[in-house]
């Protein structure tokens, strides 16, 4: 059997396929699935970020690692949900109405799951009463989102506002990111937190649920 | 100096870019000023001006500024009508040997925006990798989606009545990073650009992307040290200036040129080409590291 510290090293160097494999035979050895995600899994796509944040990796590394970490959660997610494992935290997503880019979105869902978070993503183009209902009854949910342009970032206001005539807004946490998104954007329009990237969209993630 | 053929709209008076944007906090105009005049220098065939989400009144003093230090047209780039409202009103024709401005850009959702040409004759840039499907806006997928956004939209801009010509049209059929391109845009862009210049009603049109949006995202050296991006970009016009791409926005320091089939990035290119899904963001891993 393989070591599942291999499944480390797999997810690093985004091998899929040895993830793949590390993880089946893991599982079948009867490893207990939620170590494989808290010690090799999770770290594996830590370092990942870090080596992201210091130009060693770039967009490529990240979604060939993070399609390794999908490879081997895909395996692994009904054993934890028989286990009855919580994930770190539950992410909504979506690039806000009128905005189709969907890269930068894309990215920091792909981080946040490799970040052990409930992902769910609405996709593009996504309308304010959207994100309202995969928030309401999941009390403690963060909702991720994303604009690129000047004229679509105003819908953020919008989706923030409609949370509060839900009266949800204490309930969630709100970040936001893209190209023409600041911080002081994010506190002129009262969200929670503001990230540049998709590796740090995770740290500030961990931060508002309390595990960073 | 340059590819035959090939118009450069200078990309550099941009909000985004994180140079110029610390220029426009500082309201560093002097500064917005010099970048107008080296890329007209540098050979900008027009200066691209985005201003970001500031107040339409700037855009105004701005372009007025630009064209007392270069007589090379402008184009106008902002999503925003009230802007490109004031961009348009300041431009003056005559500062540019006659020349209209560039509207950068309308797109199927943004089609009120050809109004605008009753303010000031201009050239629309238009963006054609969103279409409208049964009432809202979706990606163009394939090259056929993408052909027929053109059609549509050049279609909606001769209706209006304010005698566009095929001259008149700039179509941007969208260009996206190669380093997350694992759903084949780069596929669906080349087969579009040859889709398009191929179709006898679109005779004339001409056709621009955002270059540097295609090399985003990646390392500036590849492993040898060698440069990556103006490669890569180099080895994009060596496939789709043939195809009838004449414009781009983009840098006029960048060394573009038609490489030759056997270099490193045309192998890479023609490699990614026939890759699908991640085999072809590994394609470009792979050159670089």
């Amino acid at each position: 059997m393989p070591d599942p510290a291999e499944l480390y090293d797999a997810i690093l160097t985004g091998n899929a396929k040895k993830a793949e494999e590390v993880t089946k035979a893991a599982l079948e050895a009867n490893v207990n699935p939620s170590e494989l995600l808290s010690k090799y899994m999770i770290p594996a796509m830590d370092e990942v970020g870090k080596r992201f944040e210091c130009n060693e990796y770039f967009v490529p590394e990240l979604l060939i690692a993070a399609r390794a970490m999908k490879t081997s959660l895909q395996l692994l997610t009904p054993k934890l949900a028989a286990a009855g494992a919580k994930a770190t935290g539950r992410v909504v997503i979506g690039t806000v109405q009128g905005d189709l880019h969907d890269i930068g979105k894309n990215l920091v869902a792909s981080m946040l799951e490799g970040g052990g978070f409930e992902v769910v993503d609405l996709g593009v183009d996504v309308p304010a009463e959207k994100f309202i209902e995969a928030a309401q009854g999941k009390d403690g949910s963060i909702v991720a989102l994303s604009a690129l342009l000047t004229t679509t970032m105003t819908q953020m206001r919008n989706v923030i506002q409609a949370l509060e005539a839900a009266g949800l807004r204490e309930k969630t946490r709100v970040i936001i990111g893209g190209a023409p998104i600041t911080q002081q954007y994010a506190d002129e329009i009262g969200a929670d937190g503001y990230s540049d990237n998709a590796s740090a969209a995770v740290g500030l993630a961990r931060k508002l649920v309390g595990t960073a | 100096m340059g590819i035959k053929g090939l118009t450069i709209i200078g990309e550099s008076i941009n909000d985004s870019v994180p140079s110029t944007h610390a220029l426009f906090e500082a309201g560093d105009i002097e500064g917005l000023l010099e970048l107008a005049r080296s890329q007209d220098a540098g050979g900008a065939g027009y200066i691209d001006v985005n201003v970001g989400p500031r107040a339409p009144e700037f855009m105004a003093d701005l372009v007025r500024k630009i064209q007392e230090v270069t007589g090379k047209p402008l184009s106008i780039d902002t999503p925003d009508i009230e802007i490109a409202r004031a961009g348009l009103e300041a431009y003056d024709p005559g500062r540019a040997g006659g020349a209209k401005p560039l509207l950068n850009s309308i797109s199927p959702l943004r089609t009120e925006m050809f109004d605008l040409y009753k303010v000031r004759p201009f050239k629309p840039i238009l963006l054609v990798s969103e279409r409208v499907a049964g009432g809202r806006s979706q990606p163009c997928r394939t090259a056929e989606e993408t052909c027929q956004a053109a059609r549509s939209l050049i279609q909606q801009a001769r209706d209006t009545g304010y005698g566009f010509t095929n001259d008149d049209f700039v179509i941007d059929p969208g260009i996206a990073p190669i380093a997350s391109d694992a759903e084949g845009n780069l596929k669906r862009l080349i087969a579009a650009i040859e889709k398009i210049h191929r179709d006898p009603d679109l005779a004339g049109v001409h056709m621009s992307v955002g270059l540097s949006n295609f090399t985003v995202m990646l390392p500036p050296k590849r492993a040898d040290g060698s440069p990556l991006k103006s490669p890569l970009e180099s080895a994009f016009l060596t496939k789709a200036v043939p195809l009838g791409l004449d414009m781009v926005i983009g840098s006029v320091k960048r060394k573009y040129e038609l490489l030759p089939e056997n270099h490193p990035a045309m192998t890479c290119l023609n490699q990614v080409l026939k890759a699908d899904g991640f085999d072809a963001i590994m394609r470009v891993r792979d050159f670089y590291s």
